[in-house]
């Protein structure tokens, strides 16, 4: 393989066609030196994305032929068997000849329900765990706000200027029910605003949705891995997949917390288990204090099996911390499973 | 509530949320095969309509009679095809209205009476629903169009008794040399207080009084009272029926008999010790063995009509090998087992259930009961319709405007 960083980057504007799920083409210049995901914002077409500086990974894109090149001046979360796949972060790729890229989203996401602002009502917050809220927000009526299972809001932490991203945990059919499950990190804005002030009635500033991590139509076997609060979109998947019409898939929930006494919603994913003889769990901690917990030691990639991926065209959802995603898909690669079939939502700070 | 997240018990699920989906379950459950028409109620030229779980279906014999199920609402003006038959050719489905004909294999527009070269033939087209005719009884297949495979007939019946839970098993539904006969009323309740009913432990009560048990003394208790968690069998067997059974097998020993009651002086005069046993399936299909007579078998199917309507199923099935078993079986049938079975002693169910109606319906009744000792098994049938189901039927378009 050539060394990337000893090339000069292209020196003219190339054409990238880019390949939506549904079929949709849409073409796009990018400029020397420019990176595609710009290119894109600044021709009008909307592309899912978060961070714009490589590490969130929500703008990854499948290049399907052409040359583009990761910008090796910036650190970026793609492992190197991903980019030898030829997956590519689009806010970090330059374009180095025409190429054109396949999106894992239909063209009209960010369209269909673009992102609104709204301000909602908290309803409840709870302590499901002595480290985790569930916090429940109820949108106005009357707004023109829908999402799909698996995307987030921003929201304002009152009192502040500052934003925080949460996924949703409940389902577009609850709305204008929003319910959120919250980590509490010590000295945290969000969290110190959940444990010393919060109150049914406060407003908050609600932004969204918005993330490509949603659910897609597919019979073959499913993995789910959730790292902590990660459970949480993972939750709405689960339940829109009991909803939704047709054979469900076969299921493994894999999902793990620090120790067994942080566990929680222990009972919530057990009644999905209970809902869905499809659908299999596999809970473990990575201190299990108590052996009568039933949990496994272990976080929720370690426990994975070849079984569990023995099925060439498994479909895996991944939901918690950055370290945990690159784990899992470092390990789900070596267990065969296509890398455009891996969907990936990572809670780093915001 | 003070400042910050409240604090909440650890285990904060409650027992309703074990069978969630189950009362959400309010117009029934989908993918499922029910039982829509008695072969004789779908002559040849009749157009036929029913309604399951929301569903408006048109049934119609084709080619060599075999039965087709379509949606019965006209797709140009909406109408109901079934409301007036027009039976053209064995291969079409026309609707009586402007003469929208559809194939009757694919419910796809092939020609329009009133305007043959109509730019939307071939275009447009209604719904088809799989259907299977056996013994006297056509089911349909009921839900979304796209589940597939449609899985078989038998994993929504009773399992076929194995001898290891009968020496001397009643005979099936779909078998050959197989008496089948019964009736269909429509119940005003919800199919889901019928099928609680059904075979709930405690509601012999109701048939206390009844003239088929006093004419035949039999020692009918005031209650059968599980003695233990055995007492209820749940049997899931692979790609096959999911159900669970009272196991009344004398030999078992499992239930406590409560043929008086002390406080009342209220006690049982029958003197001859009957058996049965009673066991319920997803979707809603009760098998009572050895009933109304050893050696038979009654079904029974509540189908999902609406959310406050069922189809009250009764089905006698028997054994019958020859001729004459069958003019034995129908003098049975005729004089005995629908007068006194079918009706007389069933009238009491249908009763019972609609009694219940107003109160789940109106006084959210799935959250006021105050179930007792009796009702271990109705929980149990709610978890297992609540796991085993493919799916719950939504209400169709419009059908929550009231609400
Ligand atoms: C797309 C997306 C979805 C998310 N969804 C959820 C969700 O559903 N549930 C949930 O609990 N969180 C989620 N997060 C993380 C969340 O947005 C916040 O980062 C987190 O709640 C911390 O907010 P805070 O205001 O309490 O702490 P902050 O005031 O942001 O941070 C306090 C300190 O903790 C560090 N820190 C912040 N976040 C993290 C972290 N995730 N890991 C390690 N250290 C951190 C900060 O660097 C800082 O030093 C999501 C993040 C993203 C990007
Ligand atoms: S937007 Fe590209 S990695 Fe975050
Ligand atoms: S309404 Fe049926 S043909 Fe017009
Ligand atoms: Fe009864």
């Amino acid at each position: 393989m050539t060394d990337l960083r000893s090339e000069p980057a292209s020196a003219q504007a190339h054409e990238i066609i880019l390949r939506f799920e549904d079929g949709v083409e849409k073409r796009i210049t990018v400029a020397a030196g420019e990176y595609v995901l710009d290119a894109a914002l600044r021709q009008e077409i909307a592309l899912v994305h978060q961070c714009r500086s490589g590490s969130c990974s929500t703008c990854v894109a499948q290049m399907m032929d052409g040359d583009l090149r990761m910008d090796p001046s910036r650190a970026h979360s793609l492992i190197p068997a991903e980019i030898v796949q030829g997956r590519r972060l689009l806010c970090s790729t330059l374009a180095h000849a025409d190429s054109s890229v396949r999106l894992d989203y239909p063209s009209d996401l960010l369209e269909e329900a673009g992102p609104k602002l709204f301000s909602a009502t908290v309803e409840d917050a709870a302590m499901v765990s002595d480290t985790v809220v569930r916090l429940v927000l109820k949108a106005p009526r009357g707004i023109d706000f829908a999402y799909h299972s698996g995307q987030y809001v921003r929201v304002k932490v009152p009192g502040t200027d500052q934003w925080r991203s949460y996924s949703m945990a409940s389902l577009p059919r609850d709305l204008p029910k929003l319910e959120f499950l919250i980590r509490l990190i010590l000295g945290g804005a969000m969290s110190e605003y959940l444990t010393a002030r919060c109150e049914p009635g406060d407003e908050i500033e609600v932004e969204g949705p918005l993330g490509a991590f949603i659910l897609r139509e597919s019979p073959a076997p499913h993995v789910f891995v959730a790292g902590g609060t990660g459970v949480a979109p993972i939750i709405s998947m689960l339940d829109s997949i009991r909803r939704r019409s047709g054979v469900k898939p076969p299921m493994l929930l894999s999902f793990g917390c620090a120790s067994d006494s942080q566990f929680f919603y222990r009972d919530e994913v057990e009644l999905r288990a209970a809902w869905m003889p499809q659908l299999r769990l596999r809970l473990s901690a990575d201190r299990v204090e108590d052996p009568a917990s039933g949990l496994v030691q272990g976080n929720p990639v370690q426990v994975l099996t070849p079984e569990d991926a023995a099925d060439p065209d498994t479909v895996a959802y991944l939901c918690g911390p950055p370290p945990m995603i690159e784990a899992a898909r470092r390990r789900l690669n070596e267990l065969g499973v296509d890398p455009e079939h891996i969907y990936a939502e990572q809670f780093v700070a915001s | 509530m003070g400042v910050g997240a409240r604090k909440v018990a650890a285990k904060a699920v409650s027992p309703h949320r074990e069978y969630e989906p189950y009362l959400e379950a309010k117009w029934g459950l989908k993918n499922h095969w029910y039982p829509a028409a008695f072969t004789h109620e779908v002559p040849d030229k009749l157009v036929k309509g029913v309604m399951i779980a929301g569903h408006e279906i048109a049934l119609r014999r084709g080619k060599g009679g075999k039965v087709y199920a379509l949606a019965d609402r006209c797709a140009h003006r909406g109408v109901r095809i079934s409301k007036k038959s027009m039976c053209l050719t064995d291969e079409h489905l026309t609707c009586w209205y402007h003469g929208f004909t559809y194939g009757l294999e694919d419910g796809v527009l092939k020609t329009i009476l009133a305007s043959p070269d109509d730019a939307q033939i071939g275009k447009t087209r209604i719904r088809t629903y799989p259907t299977h005719e056996k013994n006297g009884m056509i089911w349909v297949f009921v839900g979304d169009e796209d589940f597939k495979p449609v899985p078989p007939l038998t994993s929504d019946l009773p399992m076929r008794v194995p001898k290891e839970y009968d020496p001397n098993p009643v005979a099936f539904i779909l078998d050959d040399n197989t008496f089948v006969r019964g009736i269909h009323r429509t119940g005003d309740s919800n199919w889901r207080l019928a099928v609680e009913n059904g075979f709930d432990p405690g509601h012999v009560l109701i048939h206390y009084d009844n003239v088929f048990i006093a004419a035949t003394d039999r020692k009918l208790a005031l209650g059968w009272q599980p003695k233990s968690p055995e007492a209820v069998e749940v049997i899931d067997l692979p790609e096959g029926p999911k159900g669970i059974m009272n196991r009344y097998d004398p030999h078992l020993n499992l239930y406590n008999y409560i043929n008086e009651n002390a406080v009342t002086g209220m006690k049982v005069y029958g003197k001859q010790e009957y058996y049965v046993r009673t066991s319920m399936w997803v979707p809603g299909v009760l098998l009572v063995e050895h009933w109304p007579v050893t050696n038979w078998a009654q079904y029974e199917f509540y189908v999902p009509i609406d959310d406050t309507h069922h189809e009250y199923w009764e089905i006698i099935v028997g054994h019958c090998n020859s001729e004459e078993d069958r003019k034995e079986a129908e003098f049975k049938y005729t004089n005995f087992f629908e007068p006194l079975g079918l009706l007389e002693f069933n009238n009491r169910d249908l009763f019972a259930r609609e009694a219940m109606q107003d109160f789940y319906e109106k006084m959210d009744g799935w959250n006021q009961e105050q179930l007792c000792k009796l009702d271990a098994v109705v929980v149990g049938w709610r978890k297992l319709a609540a796991r085993f189901n493919r799916g719950i039927q939504a209400p169709p378009p419009g059908a929550d405007r009231k609400d």
